[in-house]
């Protein structure tokens, strides 16, 4: 074996430039797939990660029949006594912040421009708001106590030329479904860099939009940061009563989920034919190889050298390759999801409402993406010298050590 | 030159497995590239087919200054919306011609609420071209003169749970930062498969709209029903010279977000596909630094014989060139056949239709255009790329000194 690997090497360093640019055919596919698991990895981390933020939390505490596609505020629809049972979660040691939230469906007037939004009442001392109140870029956050102030996002302020201190009109609806307006101040602006997001949310203190959606001591879900959401079920089953439902995270994420594995499948499908398109060069590589030596491999075969022993020297070859490559495809890889990493990709806003999409990609590379990526490049390297180790195992002893003469 | 072609073309066959597989990496490239294009055209066919169906009209046509930032949608009156109309009625490709009032909207029953567009028709108008006027699941359609009455889909009429003649709270942005609510009863309901596309509008009678969002007598907007698709640019063409205080809206405008989420995604296969093809270039790369070393006695004699460096790198350039043009023929075959495949099966995408507003629009399975829409400019990639490939190997055969060259064994 080792005796073959050294034959291998010497002989892939006949022609020194041609085995390189062959591994560098490789490294580059290996490099370009690596950055892409790392991109698409990165986007679905990144929207599960801004769901879980900004959205759903790691669980949601509602009542039995509230949908959420709805947005009901019937009483029967929501939890009564949130701060209580936000108070009392908030005591089981796995869970970091609790917090109830009001989610209603509103419209933004300024002069002749509407806007469509959702209204969400929040706790404002609560530490689950950080992503606003950290997100702030104007103004200033809400306090508990503000009876006319209104947060928004950056982008829908922008659209309608809203700044701080501004006025604007709210219409939001109501328990018994009806419509409530009100003028409210443009407190302050925020930023999540979802652009979806941002784009139509606003905030309003828990108690004054119970106030003014007539929901009183109830509200559309505790929310429930944990941890360790890995815990999410356990905490979720602790927690089940009477008339309640839980959302983990990995319910509210179903469609995310979904949308993972069907780029999943496409992915596969890429990483096949780049990965066969890197193929051909090694097989090409070979298969010069094999011609240049034939009068060799005749002498191989005439010293007695076996047919397999010939194949498992051309395996050799292409397993070295398949090493040089992968060591090239792991630098450039390396080298490119690094900066996709730090720097990320900004795409801005493509209109994807229905997972949170941030404005800027940052790639994330997993170690089994890695693995999995070279290990079947290392195959696919492998498979590639099947035809040549074949054509070279085929060669009659006598027609090849005549050949060339 | 011709000579040279000549020369080229025999040369790449003399070595003829490894051209072969050279053009088929080439080749694959290529094919992966129309099934992009295949598969982004098939889903812009599916959302745009629908979107010019459903969300009403070729052409629409706004006062200036409605368009000025994206994703606004002011409650601004057309000058003289009569002249629009008649002016749109001269023209042969138009089949209606009908006026409206847009504007955002919240409909509220127990159940709960829901952001809606409000669109003001005028009823007699757009029935006889609009698709959902031809979908009709209960009740009737609207009338000119009706009022409180509104014609909403099966989609909206399920998620509020209500039904035929059930009202609801209908509040609507009006001008002069107003907001009128009114209560509505379901006098009609259509259903054109689209749940979602389904909540997001409600038609109302055009006079209606006009005394409930102060908009008296005037309209926002005029929409252009034509014959065809693709007879857009030639009718805002003809419009435009009369019609200069007016800004003219197609289908292609209608959702900013999908252009630029194409836009994004599109730069990215570009960049992609030049990697993955100078992947494949290496192949090139290789195979004609093999030549030049095969050939080092051949080259020597070109060199005797009087062609200049220059010449001979020449030659070499064609051949590279020449596999990527045989390597864009295959992959064309093979693009054009998976392509025809995956047209003929589709696929599954509905699932994620609430993935973003326009994908919304998408029924059932996509199904795959051939892929030829980029073809000349992916084409002229792999020739690029195939005559970079070969300039260093050109470089190293021109560079032989012809007596050393025809010495060499």
């Amino acid at each position: 074996m080792i005796q073959l690997l050294k034959l291998a090497y010497r002989d892939l360093g006949r022609n020194r430039r041609r085995s390189f640019f062959s591994a560098l055919a490789l490294g580059m596919g290996l490099g370009l797939l690596l950055l892409m698991a790392a991109v698409v990895d990165g986007e679905y981390r990144g929207s599960m990660e801004s769901t879980i933020r900004l959205e759903s939390g790691h669980l949601q505490v509602r009542s039995a029949s509230y949908d959420e596609s709805k947005a009901s505020l019937a009483w029967e629809d929501l939890v009564e006594n949130p701060d209580g049972m936000a108070a009392q979660i908030a005591t089981l040691p796995p869970v970091e912040v609790s917090t109830p939230r009001l989610f209603a469906s509103g419209i933004v007037a300024v002069g002749e421009e509407t806007d469509a939004v959702r209204v969400i009442g929040i706790d404002p001392s609560s530490a689950a708001n950080a992503p606003f109140s950290d997100g702030l870029v104007f103004g200033d956050f809400l306090t508990a106590d503000d009876r006319e102030g209104v947060l928004l996002g950056l982008p829908l302020a922008e659209r309608l030329s809203l700044q701080v201190g501004d006025k604007v009109t709210l219409l939001i609806n109501t328990s018994n479904g009806e419509v409530d307006q009100q003028d409210f101040i443009v407190r302050g602006l925020y930023s999540t860099r979802t652009p979806s997001y941002d784009d139509r949310t606003v905030f309003l203190p828990l108690a004054k939009a119970q106030a003014i959606t007539r929901t009183e001591n109830h509200a559309s879900a505790v929310l429930v940061l944990l941890h360790d959401r890995q815990q999410a079920e356990a905490v979720a089953s602790a927690l089940q009563g009477a008339g309640l439902q839980m959302v983990t995270w990995e319910k509210a994420n179903e469609l995310l989920l979904d949308t993972e594995e069907f780029a999943a499948a496409y992915m596969t499908f890429l990483y096949l034919i780049v990965l066969g398109i890197t193929a051909t060069v090694i097989v090409n590589t070979l298969v010069m190889a094999v011609f240049e030596r034939t009068r060799e491999i005749g002498i191989l075969s005439a010293i007695g050298m076996r047919r397999r022993r010939i194949m498992a020297m051309f395996f050799a070859e292409s397993g070295l390759l398949g090493i040089a490559g992968i060591a090239m495809g792991l630098v450039i890889g390396g080298l490119l999801v690094a900066y996709a990493t730090i720097q990320g990709f900004y795409i801005g806003d493509m209109g994807v409402t229905g997972i949170m999409l941030g404005d800027t990609i940052y790639a994330h590379l997993t170690l089994e993406d890695t693995l999995t990526l070279t290990l079947l490049a290392f195959v696919i390297t492998l498979l590639a010298a099947l035809y040549p180790a074949w054509l070279a195992a085929r060669m009659e002893p006598v027609d090849a050590l005549r050949a060339g003469q | 030159m011709s000579l040279y072609l000549r020369l080229a073309w025999r040369n790449i066959w003399r070595q003829r497995r490894r051209t072969v597989i050279v053009v088929l990496a080439m080749g694959l490239g290529l094919a992966l590239m129309m099934l992009y294009d295949g598969t982004v055209a098939g889903f812009q066919q599916a959302i745009y087919g629908n979107a010019i169906k459903i969300l009403g009209g070729n052409i629409q046509i706004h006062a200036a200054g409605y368009d000025r930032d994206p994703g606004k949608s002011p409650l601004l009156p057309l000058p003289d919306d009569q002249t629009v109309v008649d002016a749109a009625r001269a023209q042969p490709q138009v089949v209606a011609a009908s006026r409206r009032i847009k504007t955002r909207g919240l409909a509220t029953s127990r159940e709960g609420a829901f952001p809606v567009g409000i669109v003001g028709i005028e009823p007699e108008q757009e029935l006889p071209v609009s698709l959902t006027a031809q979908n009709v699941a209960a009740g009737r359609l609207l009338a000119s003169e009706d009022e409180d009455a509104a014609f909403i889909g099966q989609g909206l009429a399920e998620a509020m749970g209500i039904g035929l003649g059930d009202r609801f709270t209908l509040a609507g942005g009006a001008t002069h930062d107003q907001m009128r609510t009114r209560t509505m009863t379901v006098i009609g309901i259509y259903d054109v498969g689209l749940p979602e596309i389904e909540k997001q509008t409600i038609y109302i009678a055009l006079g209606e709209a006009q005394r409930l969002y102060g908009v008296t007598d005037q309209s926002t907007e005029v929409v252009l029903f034509l014959h065809a698709l693709g007879q857009e640019p030639a009718v805002i063409e003809a419009l435009a010279p009369s019609l200069a205080a007016y800004e003219f809206g197609s289908w292609e405008t209608s959702f900013p977000e999908l252009q630029a989420a194409l836009g994004t995604k599109g730069g990215v296969m570009n960049v992609f596909s030049v990697i993955i093809l100078m992947i494949a270039g290496i192949g090139i790369l290789n195979l004609l630094l093999m030549a030049v070393y095969e050939r080092t006695r051949e080259i020597g004699l070109l060199g005797a014989m009087g062609l200049r460096p220059g010449q001979i790198s020449t030659l070499f350039i064609l051949e590279g060139t020449l596999m990527g043009l045989v390597g864009v023929a295959v992959g064309i075959v093979i693009g054009l056949v998976l392509n025809g495949l995956l047209g003929r099966i589709g696929i599954d995408y509905s699932q994620f239709s609430s993935l973003t507003e326009y994908t919304a629009l998408i029924t059932g399975r996509v199904y795959p255009t051939l892929g030829t829409e980029n073809l000349i400019g992916r084409a002229a990639t792999v020739l690029v790329i195939s005559a970079l490939a070969s300039l260093y190997p050109a470089h190293e055969a021109s560079h032989r000194e012809p007596a050393e060259a025809l010495h060499y064994v």
